[in-house]
C-alpha cells in the first residue's frame, strides 16, 4: 500500500494477510467496479431504451453517439488505469526503478512520448475537434508551408502566388479529394488505432493468461489438449480466415478486432505457460503453499504478477501487427469504410498520388512512426522489466 | 520416442491440423447463405420467373439439399483430390487459375526468400562483429526501419519516386516480357526490395543477438589464437551455431509475411499472382476461387510449420522429443 516512507520488510500489511475469502476486493477492484457500473448502465440504457438512430447523450443535449465498441474501449481503458497505472502509483519504489532502467534507452523514451501524443489525441481529439466533413469545393488543398500548381486545386483557400496554391493553417496537412482535412482525419484515426490496440490487447491477455496458467497448473491431459489447441490457433492463417469471413458474412471494425484477437493469443498462452511453470518451482510459491494458500490464490497473487512483465512486453510487440493488418485491409478496400482509419486515408489518396502526395504520406508516416514506437517500447520494456533477458542476449 | 516416431507423429499432427482448418472452412461456408443461390433467385425475378423455384433448383443443382454429413464428406473428398471446381470469374478450373497465379508469385518470392535467407544472417553477424560501432547502428536502424514501415506504403512511395517522378521503372507490371530478361528483372527489383526490407529486419536482429553470444566464446578465442582468418572464423564458428535458433523463427516469419504481404505487394504493383487472384476473386464474389486460394495458403502454412519443426529437430540433436 502507498506509504510515504520507504517500504520496509518488517512492516506487515495485516489487511492484506487477513484477506481470506475470495470476495474481499482490493482498492483497485473496488474502483474498477464503481467506475464501470455507470458505463454498463449507460450501455444498457443505450441498448434497451433509445432507438438506433437516437444519440446516446441526447438526454443532456449532446449529439454524440456511442457504439458498442466505444463501451468496450472505455471498459478496457478503466482496466488499464486500475490494474496498470494505479499499481505503478501505489508502488513508487518499483516505479522509480523501472523508470531508471527504462530511461537508459533514449529511443524508447521518445517512442513513449509519441505514443502518449497518439493516445491523448485519440482520446481527447474527437471531443475537441469536430469530425472531418466532406466539402468537394475545397479538395486537394496543400499542407501549410507547401504549395502546388493551382491547376490541380479547384478552389484554393490560401493565396495563389505565381500560379502556385499555398497551404493554410486552416488545413495544416492539406485536404483529400473530397475536401476532408487530413489533419482531422489523422486525429480521428488515432482513436481507431487506440481502440484496436487496447481492445485486442485486453482480449489477447485475458484468453492467453487463462489458457497459459490453467494449462501449467492442470498438467496431464488437460495441458496436452490445451497446448494442441494452441498449436492449431498458431498455424491458422488469420488474415485469410478474416478475408473468408468478410466474404461470407461481411465485417466491420468490431468483427476485425474479434477475429484478430481470437487468433492472436496462441503465442501469449505458450509464453505464460512456460513462465508459470518456471515460477511455480520457486521457493516462495512452495512457502505460500505450505502456509495453506489455495491454488487460486497462488495463481492470482504470485504466478500472474510474476509473469506480468513478460506478458506486457509480449503484448506491446503484438499491437503493431494489428495496426498494420487494419491498415492493409483498409488499403485493399476491405476494411470498415465507415470509420476514418489511417488505412482508409492512405487508400483514399492513392489515386491522387502523383500531384497530391500528402494525402498518402501524412497518415503513412504517422502509421510508420506508431509501429516503430511500439517496437522500440517493447524492446525497452524487455530490458527494463526482465534484467535477465538482457544479460542473456549480451 | 525416437526420431522416426517423432517425425511420424509430427506429420500426422500436420494432417490433423489441415483437416481441422478445412472443417472450419466448411462450417463457415455451410452456415452462410450461398451467394450463387441469391444470384439465381435474382436472375429469375428479373426475367419474370419464380425466384423461390429458381433458388430451389439451384440448391438441388449444387446438392445443398443433401444431409450435412454427406455434404461434408463430399467436400472433404473434393478438397483432398484437388477437385476444386470451376472459377466463374476466370472461366477456367480453379486449380488452373491457381497455377497461373503461382507462376507470377514465384517470380518475386523465390529471389526474395533467397535474399532474406542469405543476407539476413550475414548482416546480423557482421553487425554483431562490429557491435556498437556506427556500422552496427546503421544496420540496426535499417532493420527497425524495414520492420516498421508498412510494405504497401513503402511500395507506393517507391513507385511514386522511381515510377512516376524518375520514370526508370514501369508503373504497371507487364506480363508479356519473357521470364529471363532485363525488363523482367527491372520490374521486379522494387517489389523484391520492398519485401526484403520488410523481412530482413527480424532475421538480422535475431542473428545479431544470437551470434553476440559466440563472439567471446572459448572456441572463438582458440580459433583466433591459432591464427584463423577472421572471415573463416566467423563463417565456420559463429555462423553455424547462429543458424540453429534462427531456423526456428525464420520459416514462420517468412510465411506470415508471405501470406500478408504478397497480397498487398501484388495489388500495389499490379502483379497477377496468387494474392491478386484471391483479391479479385473476393471482389468478383467467386466462391470456388476464394476457397481454393484460401486452401492453398493454408496448406502452405501448415506444411511450412511442419518443415520448420522437422528441420529444427534434425539440425539440433540436443532437443528431446519426449516433452513435445
Amino acid at each position: 500500500m502507498a506509504t510515504k516512507k520507504p517500504e520496509r520488510f518488517d512492516q506487515v500489511d495485516w489487511s492484506e494477510l487477513s484477506e481470506s475469502g475470495r470476495l474481499d476486493l482490493s482498492i483497485n477492484s473496488i474502483g474498477m467496479v464503481i467506475t464501470s457500473l455507470p458505463v454498463v448502465l449507460l450501455g444498457l440504457y443505450d441498448w434497451r431504451f433509445i432507438g438506433d438512430r437516437t444519440d446516446t447523450f441526447e438526454f443532456i443535449g449532446l449529439s454524440r453517439n456511442l457504439e458498442s465498441l466505444d463501451y468496450f474501449f472505455i471498459f478496457t481503458l478503466l482496466l488499464f488505469f486500475f490494474y496498470l497505472i494505479l499499481p505503478l502509483a501505489q508502488n513508487p519504489r518499483m516505479t522509480k526503478y523501472y523508470w531508471k532502467e527504462f530511461k537508459r534507452n533514449r529511443p524508447a523514451v521518445v517512442s513513449l512520448g509519441w505514443l502518449l501524443i497518439v493516445f491523448a489525441g485519440g482520446l481527447l481529439g474527437p471531443l475537441v475537434i469536430s469530425a472531418p466533413e466532406q466539402d468537394i469545393l475545397i479538395g486537394h488543398q496543400p499542407p501549410v508551408f507547401l504549395s502546388v500548381d493551382a491547376a490541380n486545386v479547384a478552389n484554393c483557400v490560401g493565396d495563389i502566388v505565381g500560379g502556385q496554391c499555398q497551404g493554410t493553417w486552416e488545413y495544416p496537412l492539406g485536404t483529400t479529394r473530397g475536401g476532408k482535412s487530413v489533419f482531422t482525419s489523422i486525429i480521428y484515426g488515432m482513436t481507431i488505432s487506440m481502440q484496436i490496440a487496447f481492445i485486442t490487447t485486453t482480449i489477447v491477455a485475458a484468453i492467453g493468461i487463462s489458457f497459459g496458467t490453467v494449462s501449467a497448473y492442470a498438467g496431464g491431459w488437460v495441458d496436452e489438449v490445451l497446448m494442441r489447441f494452441v498449436d492449431i490457433i498458431l498455424s491458422f492463417p488469420t488474415l485469410l480466415m478474416f478475408l473468408l469471413i468478410l466474404y461470407i458474412y461481411g465485417a466491420g471494425l468490431g468483427m476485425f478486432i474479434l477475429v484478430f484477437s481470437l487468433f492472436a493469443w496462441g503465442g501469449t498462452a505458450r509464453y505464460v505457460r512456460s513462465k508459470s511453470l518456471s515460477v511455480s518451482e520457486e521457493e516462495y510459491i512452495k512457502a505460500s503453499r505450505i502456509s495453506g494458500a489455495s491454488t487460486y490464490r497462488v495463481v492470482r497473487k504470485h504466478v500472474v504478477p510474476n509473469t506480468a512483465s513478460s506478458i506486457i512486453t509480449q503484448l506491446t510487440l503484438l499491437i503493431p501487427g494489428f495496426l498494420l493488418a487494419e491498415a492493409q485491409l483498409a488499403f485493399l478496400g476491405l476494411g470498415d469504410s465507415n470509420i476514418p482509419s489511417w488505412g482508409q486515408l492512405i487508400s483514399a489518396g492513392r489515386s491522387d498520388l502523383a500531384f497530391a502526395p500528402w494525402i498518402v504520406l501524412a497518415p503513412g508516416i504517422v502509421l510508420f512512426l506508431t509501429i516503430l514506437a511500439f517496437n522500440f517500447l517493447g524492446d525497452a520494456l524487455l530490458d527494463a522489466l526482465n534484467p535477465e533477458a538482457e544479460a542473456e542476449s549480451e | 520416442m525416437g526420431l522416426g516416431r517423432y517425425i511420424t507423429a509430427r506429420v500426422a499432427w500436420a494432417a490433423v491440423v489441415s483437416l481441422i482448418i478445412v472443417t472450419i472452412t466448411f462450417v463457415l461456408l455451410a452456415a452462410a447463405p450461398n451467394p450463387s443461390i441469391r444470384e439465381a433467385a435474382t436472375q429469375a425475378a428479373l426475367q419474370g420467373g419464380d425466384p423461390a423455384a429458381a433458388a430451389e433448383r439451384e440448391r438441388e443443382l449444387r446438392g445443398l439439399n443433401e444431409p450435412l454429413h454427406v455434404r461434408y464428406l463430399d467436400f472433404l473428398q473434393s478438397v483432398y483430390t484437388l477437385d476444386w471446381g470451376w472459377s466463374q470469374h476466370r472461366s477456367q478450373p480453379v486449380t488452373e487459375a491457381l497455377w497461373e497465379g503461382l507462376y507470377y508469385t514465384a517470380q518475386y518470392s523465390i529471389p526474395w526468400t533467397i535474399l532474406t535467407v542469405i543476407l539476413g544472417p550475414i548482416v546480423g553477424v557482421y553487425s554483431a562483429a562490429n557491435m556498437y560501432s556506427w556500422k552496427d547502428h546503421a544496420a540496426t536502424g535499417f532493420a527497425f526501419f524495414g520492420y516498421a514501415i508498412p510494405n504497401f506504403f513503402f511500395g507506393i512511395i517507391l513507385l511514386l519516386i522511381f515510377g512516376v517522378w524518375l520514370d526508370v521503372i514501369p508503373v504497371v507490371y507487364d506480363t508479356s516480357v519473357p521470364l529471363f530478361s532485363l525488363d523482367n528483372v527491372i520490374q521486379l527489383i522494387i517489389p523484391v526490395f520492398v519485401l526484403v526490407t520488410g523481412s530482413i529486419g527480424a532475421t538480422m536482429r535475431v542473428s545479431r543477438n544470437e551470434s553476440a553470444e559466440f563472439q567471446n566464446s572459448d572456441f572463438m578465442k582458440t580459433a583466433k589464437a591459432k591464427g584463423v582468418s577472421p572471415l573463416r572464423a566467423y563463417a565456420y564458428h559463429v555462423m553455424r551455431p547462429t543458424l540453429v535458433p534462427l531456423s526456428t523463427t525464420l520459416v514462420g516469419q517468412l510465411l506470415a509475411l508471405f501470406l500478408g504481404s504478397s497480397l498487398l505487394v501484388e495489388v500495389v504493383f499490379g502483379i497477377p499472382g496468387l494474392g491478386r487472384l484471391t483479391f479479385d476473386a473476393l471482389v468478383a464474389q467467386d466462391t470456388n476461387l476464394v476457397l481454393g486460394a484460401t486452401l492453398v495458403f493454408t496448406f502452405i502454412a501448415v506444411v511450412g510449420n511442419l518443415v520448420e519443426d522437422l528441420v529444427f529437430t534434425i539440425l539440433d540433436p540436443r532437443i528431446s522429443y519426449d516433452d513435445r
